[in-house]
């Protein structure tokens, strides 16, 4: 039991809590915490340019190392500017703690210079939040903060601490390692999950980010090959299951590959696993799987049966649940007709694009030349948009953790912080942030701190000079009438050669289908630098397969006014 | 819209309350009446709601979502039929 100050308990709980690195940016009421952070051996702190980048490279680390993300802000301005980012966290299931400045005690409730109630404000985006009003509390609630971000299905954990907490003298105990119940999957469900797949004639695994989050990619693939059942990744499971397996049918929901949505919508029987029925993926949801049985595993109850009935309720971790059904399933189904069908789809359906008429560039074709060319050894992250839809659809994924994106909150923006936060992590892989033009003027001030702080993240800006998605609907859904979605970013305001210039980082610019090989690799052979290119896109790439808002799955198009499994008898 | 009786036990924590009222708030969940009151533990209290839920929306749903909340240690829905219909 040591004397020390309120700030060096909180740093020594951190470094305790097995804290690496902080993302963060210090001001008045955070201040105190700052001094002992710079004696600080086991923890680097990585100074970003707005208190958003923190949030979202904490989580970019959480979800490349499997721990938990850090982030660090003041009261008032710097808090509420982590709302974003928490948010995120919070429909994405990452682990992360935020630390928030105070003010002092007495002055809470005064509308002091500063502040701002954050944890009211973050209520219903967090985990839980706390707000420490003993500086002997620290130790103990640093961990309980740890314990509960990690812990059952994973999210932001918000801990508010007084400057003068933070001031005060206290004494550091080491706290008590904080154990949550770890639940087991009812046998009984496990043995029912059994028969139903035993029995089923056209089943699919429809995996969602629960898989990556407990680590269960190699028990999903044992499983699957066991029982050669087909499966779908959705948008936060893609590398779950690898893209380059004959089982793997793609993405499903709204941008889906049309044997993924197929699959689903025929199916006798989705085993669903750490998926929450998302309306992205089931469309109008009296229309989704109308003919299927559902086994829906979750570690969070809240999720099993809110959207869709289970017929098989499962609570557990999905790498408990694939454990138990590994050892349950005995029987694998006859699935020769089903895999005939889904064949039949996946060779007449592949995912395709036209090259734009006005003669740029095809970005599917870059963000298929980037995921060939970098590898699936890589992370990448998106932002939120076409770019993402794309990036889903087109990089090769073969590892879990190995795609990046902002899927439930949909945010702007999310990439570049998010890569600059996954290369702190993983120093030793190439971080590849695939990047909207609108998405890459939100955040772009991080690459500032990647500069300084010798992060070589790559930016690959998909410059199609709008909004992109924004635009596609408008086409679809307000005829055509475009407003206020262009960027003027094809005029080069911004620059996006000369911004990246001015950051501190190599800016390149491509704008031919010849250079596009060359440009990627000069960027690959940038080590000590981020790197920006500017790849300048054709304005009416659409995102095709789709789902329009509003109709059910069947009606999926593969271009405007085809509708495959509407029109046809197949 | 369906009644509901919800009991439940939480504890005595700066910001327990706000929390569970916040989530009535952001699931659309109606609150008819709320009460809270001391146990003979000191760290815990007993809160009652009598909510109103949209039609077609479990109760059980809701008792998982507030399970869900570390101030929450208990939760349960008072089976209470006679006065379920809302205006019945």
């Amino acid at each position: 039991m040591d004397t020390v100050t309120g700030a060096s308990s909180l740093v020594r709980a951190l470094e305790d809590a097995g804290c690496e690195v902080i993302f963060g940016i210090p001001g008045g009421a955070i201040l105190p915490a700052y001094d002992p952070l710079l004696d600080s051996v086991k923890i680097r702190h990585v100074l970003v340019r707005h208190e958003q980048g923190a949030g979202h490279a904490a989580s970019g680390y959480a979800q490349a190392t499997g721990r938990v993300g850090v982030c660090v802000a003041t009261s008032g301005p710097g808090a509420t500017n982590l709302v974003t980012p928490l948010a995120d966290a919070h429909m994405d299931s990452v682990p992360i703690v935020a630390i928030t400045g105070q003010v002092n005690r007495s002055m809470i409730g005064t509308d002091a210079f500063q502040e701002a109630d954050i944890r009211s404000i973050s209520l219903p985006i967090t985990k839980h939040a706390f707000q420490v009003t003993d500086p002997a509390d620290i130790p103990a609630v640093i961990a309980e903060a740890f314990a509960l971000a990690a812990g059952g299905r994973p999210g932001p954990v918000l801990v508010d601490i007084p400057k003068d907490v933070l001031a005060a003298t206290t004494t550091y105990t080491p706290a008590q390692p904080v154990a949550l119940p770890r639940v087991t999957p009812s046998a009984g469900e496990i043995r029912r999950a059994a028969q139903l797949i035993a029995s089923s004639r056209r089943p699919v695994f429809y995996v969602g980010g629960g898989v990556v989050r407990a680590g269960a990619a190699a028990q999903l693939r044992t499983l699957a090959e066991r029982t050669g059942i087909p499966v779908v990744t959705t948008l936060m499971a893609r590398g779950a299951f690898p893209d380059s397996h004959r089982q793997h049918l793609g993405m499903p929901g709204m941008h889906g590959t049309v044997p993924a949505v197929a699959a689903l919508q025929q199916s006798d029987l989705l085993i669903a696993l750490g998926t929450r029925f998302d309306d992205r993926v089931t469309g109008v949801l009296e229309l989704f799987a109308p003919g299927a049985a559902v086994i829906h595993a979750d570690i969070d109850p809240a999720e099993i049966s809110k959207n869709r009935k289970a017929d098989v309720p499962i609570v557990g971790d999905c790498r408990d649940v694939l454990d138990s059904l590994n050892a349950a399933v005995r029987q694998s189904p006859e699935l020769t007709s089903w895999w005939a069908y889904l064949d039949g789809l996946r060779e007449r359906f592949p995912l395709g694009y036209d090259w734009p008429a006005d003669g740029k560039l095809a970005p599917q074709h870059v963000i298929a030349r980037i995921g060939q060319l970098v590898g699936p050894e890589a992370i990448y992250t998106a932002g939120v948009g076409q770019h993402q839809m794309w990036a889903a659809q087109f990089v090769g994924y073969e590892r879990p953790g190995s795609f990046i994106n902002s899927g439930g909150l949909g945010t702007m923006g999310f990439a570049v912080p998010a890569a600059m936060g996954a290369q702190c992590g993983v120093p030793d892989r190439a971080v590849w942030a695939i990047d909207g033009d609108g998405c890459f003027q939100m955040t772009n001030q991080e690459l500032v701190t990647c500069a300084l702080e010798g992060i070589p993240i790559k930016v690959a800006v998909i410059n199609n000079g709008n909004l992109g998605m924004v635009r596609q609907w408008q086409n679809l859904f307000y005829r055509g009438r475009y407003s206020n979605t262009g960027l003027s970013t094809h005029e080069r305001v911004p620059d996006f050669v000369a911004l990246a210039q001015a950051l501190g980082c190599v800016g390149l610019r491509c704008t031919e289908k010849s250079e596009v090989d060359d440009v990627i690799i000069r960027a690959m052979e940038v080590r000590d630098r981020p790197v920006v290119i500017d790849f300048v896109v054709g304005e009416d790439a659409q995102v095709w397969p789709m789902v329009a808002a509003g109709t059910g799955n069947d009606e999926i198009m593969t271009v405007r006014g085809i509708k495959p499994l509407f029109d046809e008898d197949l | 819209m369906t009644r509901h009786v919800l009991s439940m036990v939480l504890r005595n924590a700066p910001g327990a309350l706000a929390r569970v009222v916040v989530l009535f708030s952001s699931r659309g969940v109606e609150v008819e009446s709320l009460s809270l009151d001391p146990t003979e533990r000191g760290d815990v209290s007993r809160m009652d709601v009598v909510v109103g839920l949209p039609a077609g929306r479990s109760p059980d749903q809701l008792v998982k979502q507030l399970s869900r909340l570390v101030d929450v240690q208990s939760v349960v829905a008072v089976a209470d039929p006679a006065r379920n219909q809302i205006g019945a």
